[in-house]
């Protein structure tokens, strides 16, 4: 466990930066409490000052996780986010799609969101923008990659795909074991 | 009668099996005449007869055959009921009849149309028939609507169903397709038939027909026409690529056009380090594709220096089509090269856009007429520039594409240095590969490619890593380091090659360049500068070779200097030889083997010199700061290979001024990149040879100082004179420095790209620990003065100690001593240590009691954490004077402690610090400014605060009733409309009422407690604080009564609410009173306007305060006048009570406007 080097959170930040803009500063400058970034076994956990305290009375190779995991660096040091974020990033996400029922389920698999299933996109959603998947009930289902700029999105075909997977809390079912 | 007869038929049903057509003919023979009568009988599966029955023709009247029915219907004959019915027409007899009918017919029509016909002359005949009917005589002929007569044709599909054309007569061609059994009766359907078309000579062939639909360019309509561009388009490039039957140079190919596109915006960094990874072959198969790239680039120097039309053209095609032109070109520019090597005054020219060692040599020839230089440094300029010198003005596309290619090539090369860095076997394994390509084409080197091919082989897993560390463009210190151990690889292999190349030396067309290599290794083994302009062509030529050798045999040194000098040796021939058998680009190529090498043994070695290195490190980060502000030079290693990979473009589409000196400096510094650039031909040779001239300044003055090297580069980044007689000092001191074990520092300073970021990294982070050293040791002084404070005190009482003289120092000292040991003893102990302390006890009783007192009381010196360490040592000694400890004793210890101290303050600062860092981060990423954040931050905590519940009852929460301040100020505007009323109403109102609680207030005070229960009423319910302040005040103001003047509760509760707001200031009454004297004289409205002045701004209290007590003095009333008491109820209610609700009432309405106000606003703001 340790505080990341300013490469890696720089890395994170733009990363998280896509999905949630400048309200990544309400991330870092929380007005309840201190949080801070820590890394552990190549993953990026957010943690509160508190839990850190506690977290430090444990040896690293014994600790398994502390605070929420927000993504992990991959062995060429690019940051992938988790599912888990999702709570901490979904109040704040700027750019967010609504998917119908019919392809919450679909979405939820893994898959890719097809036009077909799209409910509903924020406006201004730039390509490759990172986007915050809802349901139409507004319950958060994961993250994604705008494939389609809002603009465009109306001119494809009902098969052409919108939203790239990212994540999806169907992960917590799918890949438990590395969620931690 | 007989005319009435007719012949029927009667049907006879139910009939005995024994009747015979006699008998019914016997019996029907009554009625009329029978003419036939048949008898059926139906019989069942055995031969029983079931059903007999029989039909009579019978030729009879009406009235008979009623009679007759009603005779024999239902009576029984012959054991059967008979039922008799007209039976329908036999069909024989029917036939018979028709074919007689339509006989007649037919010879009606003949007749009626003859005269038709005749008029129409032209038609057979004419059928007035309805639709449907057959035309007779004419099978599957019909008539049809309108009287045309149709067609019918049966055709068999596969599906084995009918098929009908019906064919009009006249022109017009119907296509009708029916399916299956159903007749298709065309009269019935020819209006849905379509009109095709009236000329078949004219007919479309089906495949010219449009089987397409046509749409735009967009993804849907070629999905509709079945073309998946994005998905298949990249398969095809394959396919076709395979076709090519050099599929590296295709594959090569395919990488090489996308990142033209990528290229040919504006270059912004993000496309160049996305550019990377965007190449999938390149990263599939990495080593292909780099070595091709590298053909590839050859080709295009080539083509674009040669300036070929034909080449043109195919580099303009720059697609597939192009690449078996691009074949065509490079076979062309293999041969040009070696023709070139054979005539290089011809090669002038040519030189420019084909690489490097031309210019070189070129230089070299010119090296006495400065001109041509500049004038071939124009020549290049164009070509890079992409513009056209010999009028060829084909297409400047063409001309702009072949600058963009040159560039990527450019680009690649310098990814490629960045893979060098990154795996220097890797790139070199490209270089060999690529060499082995040329040599296999030239046929020539047959051995070379074996050779080449094995080591390929041998780094082919390598070339992969290189590839994905290209793409990600981090290099870590790690990869670094892994280098760093693989140099001496590469360097065998490099001598390997070196070997094969020597043998293979004689082979060479070009005896004279053979010759000049020769010569010029002689001249460098005898350390002899030769002036001749072959010569120097030649060292040129070699000098990049010369560098690495130098390098390599630097690096021998390190392991064995000597006997690898030989292999160096030949090295130096095998590029020669390559070079001049394959042209220059083998030569080039050769070159950056050398300088791959080169870079390695310089990361190396500036590894190990830490200095030099160093201080051109961090000239060239500034230097290239200028050139890209962009690229933030030093950052991790990982982001200095991205600014690596960026320079160049940068520098080429930059202005080209400004390329020359970053250039220059950045090569002088990065030793191994100035060859680099010198054999890109798409450098400027301007900046090329400035460049070199820095390089082999560096070279020169590398071994004295580095730093001088940038500043001599920039110097003669235009000058080529410099070139000659840097260029031969350098070659002395390559000679002289084979030997030298010094040399290799001197080489190490110039490091290549990667070596300079990490150095320069290297260098920040040296800088920066030194700097944390550095202050580290002022902590530390900072502390050992502290301590050193700390000491003064005691030791100089210590002297003190000893003096016999004054009792009470003594004493004092004494007990400060003892309480050392008291502290960790007993007091019995420092009873003993008093009295061997003090000699003369006399004063021990009258300094008891302090001294008890002073017992207990820490001593200074063991106050805090050093004094408990202090007294801990003490301890272990007792209270022997000899050992008494102070505070110098500590000073490590102390300073341990403050440390830990510090740590634990520094666990939160680091929180905040980290916290900090990230807020920069977030910022630079963000865009946003600091203070932005800053101010949100603090934002965010007042609303926070906003959100803490209030409780009146704590006192910490004092500082929350700031905002309860507010309020009152907040009603400013109140106040305003209030006074505004209170105008118009009686002055004297208000005065009473000041004066009322004025005296209400000396009520309150002389009344104690419930007094103030009483005043809360009175105050604003809205600032209940006021209670509190009240509460507070009351005694002041009793106390400030006797002072002097009488004075008001007014006054008092002014100052109240000023404490109140502003908890820190205490207003002193008679200060304020005296100041307020002469203001309330003036008037009564005056005083209205101080009166809400100190409830507006509570800063004027004084002010305020003051004519209150002032009209306690003026007016007849004193303070303390009975008459008044209770008084001030009713004056204040009505006061209060008209102006409030005039206030209200204003208030709400402006609220209500203010609101709609606010409404409208907003809704003229959202439409837009």
């Amino acid at each position: 466990m340790r505080p990341l080097t300013e490469e890696e959170t720089r890395v994170m930040f733009e990363k998280i930066a896509k999905y949630i803009g400048e309200n990544l500063q309400l991330l870092v400058d929380r007005p309840d409490g201190t949080y801070c970034f820590r890394l552990h076994n190549d993953r990026v956990y957010y943690v509160s000052e508190k839990i850190l305290k506690l977290a430090a009375n444990i040896s690293g190779d014994k600790l398994v996780s502390l605070g929420t995991c927000f993504g992990k660096f991959t062995k060429t040091h690019k940051f992938r986010l988790h599912i888990t974020a999702l709570d901490y990033l979904a109040p704040y996400a700027k750019y967010k799609v609504w998917i119908k029922p019919g392809a919450e389920q679909s979405f939820l698999y893994g898959n890719h969101v097809l036009k077909s299933g799209l409910g509903r996109i924020t406006e201004n959603t730039s390509q490759y923008q990172g986007v915050v998947v809802y349901s139409m009930a507004d319950i958060p289902l994961g993250f994604g990659v705008a494939a389609k700029s809002t603009q465009d999105c109306r001119r494809v075909d009902p098969m052409a795909i919108v939203v790239f997977h990212q994540a999806d809390i169907g992960e917590y079912v799918r890949h438990e074991e590395t969620l931690t | 009668m007989k005319a009435n007869r007719e012949t029927k038929r009667l049907f006879v049903g139910g009939l005995g099996q024994s009747i015979s057509e006699v008998d019914l003919q016997n019996q029907f023979s009554r009625f009329g005449e029978v003419s036939d009568v048949e008898i059926i009988t139906r019989k069942d599966d055995q031969g029983n007869p079931q059903k007999v029955f029989a039909y009579i023709n019978i030729r009879v009247a009406e009235s008979d055959l009623r009679k007759c029915m009603s005779v024999l219907n239902n009576t029984k004959w012959k054991g059967g009921t008979l039922q008799i019915q007209i039976a329908k027409e036999s069909f024989l007899h029917r036939l018979a009849r028709e074919r007689e009918e339509a006989q007649a017919n037919n010879e009606k029509s003949v007749m009626s149309n003859t005269n038709l016909l005749e008029k129409m002359g032209m038609m057979d005949f004419h059928m007035k028939a309805v639709p449907g009917t057959e035309v007779p005589g004419h099978k599957n002929w019909v008539v049809s609507k309108f009287g045309r007569i149709l067609p019918v044709l049966h055709l068999k599909n596969q599906h084995k169903r009918k098929i009908s054309f019906v064919f009009l007569k006249p022109r017009p061609l119907f296509c009708s397709l029916t399916y299956g059994n159903i007749k298709y009766d065309p009269s019935k359907y020819c209006h849905n038939l379509k009109k095709i078309g009236e000329d078949f000579t004219n007919a479309i062939p089906i495949s010219n027909l449009t089987w397409e639909l046509e749409g735009g360019n967009d993804p849907m309509s070629k999905k509709r026409q079945g073309k998946f561009a994005d998905i298949f388009s990249p398969p095809k490039k394959i396919i076709k690529m395979q076709k090519n039957q050099s599929s590296s140079l295709s594959l090569t190919m395919r990488p090489r056009p996308s990142r033209v596109k990528m290229e040919t915006p504006h270059f912004p960094q993000q496309q160049i380090t996305q550019e990377m990874p965007s190449d999938p072959v390149t990263l599939k198969s990495p080593r292909v594709p780099d070595s091709e790239r590298q053909k590839l680039k050859s080709v295009f120097f080539q083509t674009s220096g040669l300036e070929n039309t034909g080449n043109k053209n195919s580099m303009s095609k720059n697609d597939i089509d192009s690449e078996d032109e691009l074949m065509i070109a490079r076979e062309e520019n293999l041969e040009r090269t070696t023709w070139s090597s054979i005539n290089e005054y011809d090669s002038f020219e040519i030189v420019r856009d084909d690489f490097k060692s031309d210019v070189h040599k070129l230089c070299s020839l010119t090296d006495l007429g400065n001109k041509n230089n500049v004038s071939f440094d124009s020549e290049d300029n164009v070509g890079d520039d992409s513009d056209d010198d010999s009028g060829d003005a084909d297409d400047t596309a063409v001309n702009k594409n072949v600058g963009k290619i040159k560039k990527s090539t450019e680009f690649s090369q310098m990814e490629k240095s960045v893979c060098k860095k990154s795996s220097p076997k890797n790139r070199k394994k490209c270089e060999l590969s690529d060499h082995c390509t040329k040599v296999q084409k030239s046929k020539t080197n047959e051995e070379l490619a074996i050779s080449h091919g094995g080591k390929s082989l041998s780094n082919s897993s390598s070339s992969e890593d290189a590839a994905s560390q290209s793409e990600s463009a981090e290099s870590e210190v790690g990869d670094y380091n892994a280098m760093m151990d693989n140099c001496l690889q590469v360097t065998l292999s490099l001598a390997d090659l070196g070997h094969l190349a020597g043998s293979d030396l004689k082979a060479p067309k070009d005896p004279e360049s053979h010759g000049w290599e020769t010569t010029s290794q002689c001249d460098r083994a005898s350390k002899s500068h030769g002036t001749s302009v072959g010569r120097h062509r030649s060292r040129q030529c070699i000098y990049p070779e010369e560098i690495v050798a130098s390098l390599l045999e630097e690096e021998n040194a390190l392991g064995k200097q000597k006997p690898k000098e030989n292999n160096l040796k030949l090295k130096f021939q095998a590029f020669r030889g390559v070079g001049c058998l394959y042209g220059k680009q083998p030569v080039r190529k050769s070159l950056e083997e050398n300088i791959a090498s080169s870079n390695v043994h310089k990361n190396e070695h500036s590894l190990k010199l830490e200095d030099p290195t160093s201080m051109s490190m961090e000239k060239g980060c500034p230097n290239r700061n200028g050139s890209s502000s962009k690229l933030t030079p030093f950052q991790g290693s990982k982001k200095a290979d991205d600014p690596n990979c960026i320079q160049p473009q940068n520098r080429q589409f930059t202005c080209k001024t400004q390329n020359h000196k970053v250039r220059s400096p950045s090569g002088s510094e990065e030793g191994s990149r100035n060859p680099i650039s010198n054999l890109l031909p798409l450098k400027d040779n301007a900046v090329r040879l400035g460049a070199e001239t820095s390089g082999r300044g560096f070279d020169e003055d590398s071994g004295h100082e580095t730093t001088k090297t940038g500043e001599d580069s920039e110097k003669s980044s235009d000058l080529t004179s410099h070139v000659v007689p840097e260029y031969s000092p350098e070659v002395s001191r390559m000679n002289t420095h084979g030997s030298k074990p010094d040399f290799p520092l001197s080489l190490n300073s110039p490091p290549d790209v990667s070596a300079k970021d990490k150095h320069a990294e290297d260098n920040q982070k040296r800088l920066s620990a030194l700097e944390a050293r550095q202050k580290a040791k002022e902590i530390q002084k900072k502390l050992v003065h502290n301590a050193l404070a700390n000491l003064d005190g005691p030791p100089e009482d210590k002297p003190t100690h000893i003096i016999f003289g004054s009792d009470s120092e003594i004493e004092t000292e004494e007990t400060s001593i003892l309480e050392q040991s008291q502290l960790g003893e007993k007091p019995i102990k420092e009873f003993l240590s008093r009295a061997s302390g003090i000699l003369f006890g006399s004063s021990e009783e009258e300094s008891d009691p302090e001294e008890d007192r002073n017992r207990f009381r820490i001593k200074p010196q063991f106050e805090g954490r050093a004094g408990q360490k202090l007294m801990n040592l003490q301890s272990r000694f007792g209270t022997d004077d000899r050992f008494r400890m102070d505070s110098r004793f500590l000073e490590s210890d102390s300073e341990e402690e403050r440390e830990e101290v510090n740590e634990k303050k520094t666990e939160k600062e680091e929180l905040a610090a980290e916290k900090l860092k990230a807020l920069n981060i977030v910022q630079s990423i963000l865009q946003t400014n600091l203070s932005n954040s800053a101010s949100k931050g603090s934002v965010a905590a007042k609303k926070f605060k906003d959100i803490i519940h209030y409780d009146p009852t704590r006192h910490d929460h004092a500082n929350y009733e700031k905002k309860r301040d507010d309020k009152p100020k907040e009603s400013k505007a109140k106040r305003k409309k209030k006074r505004e009323e209170a105008e118009k109403l009686p002055t004297v109102s208000k005065e009473m009422y000041y004066n009322i609680t004025t005296d209400l207030k000396e009520i309150f005070q002389t009344t104690k407690d419930n007094s103030e229960q009483k005043d809360v009423p009175h105050v604003d319910c809205e600032e209940e604080k006021a209670k509190e302040g009240h509460v507070s005040a009351a005694p002041v103001t009793g106390a400030e009564q006797p002072s002097g003047f009488t004075f008001s509760f007014f006054d008092s509760d002014t100052k109240d609410v000023k404490e109140e707001t502003y908890a820190v200031e205490i207003v002193k009454s008679g200060k304020t009173a005296w100041h307020v004297a002469p203001r309330f004289q003036d008037s009564s409205s005056e005083e209205e306007d101080v009166t809400e002045e100190t409830d507006d701004r509570k800063s004027s209290l004084g002010e305020v305060s003051l004519p209150a007590k002032e009209t306690t003095r003026f007016f007849f009333f004193s303070n303390s006048d009975e008459r008044l008491l209770g008084s001030d109820l009713f004056w204040r209610g009505m006061g209060s009570n008209i102006s409030r609700n005039s206030w209200e009432a204003r208030t709400n309405n402006l609220r209500m406007d203010c609101r709609k106000k606010h409404k409208d606003a907003k809704r003229r703001v959202k439409p837009k």
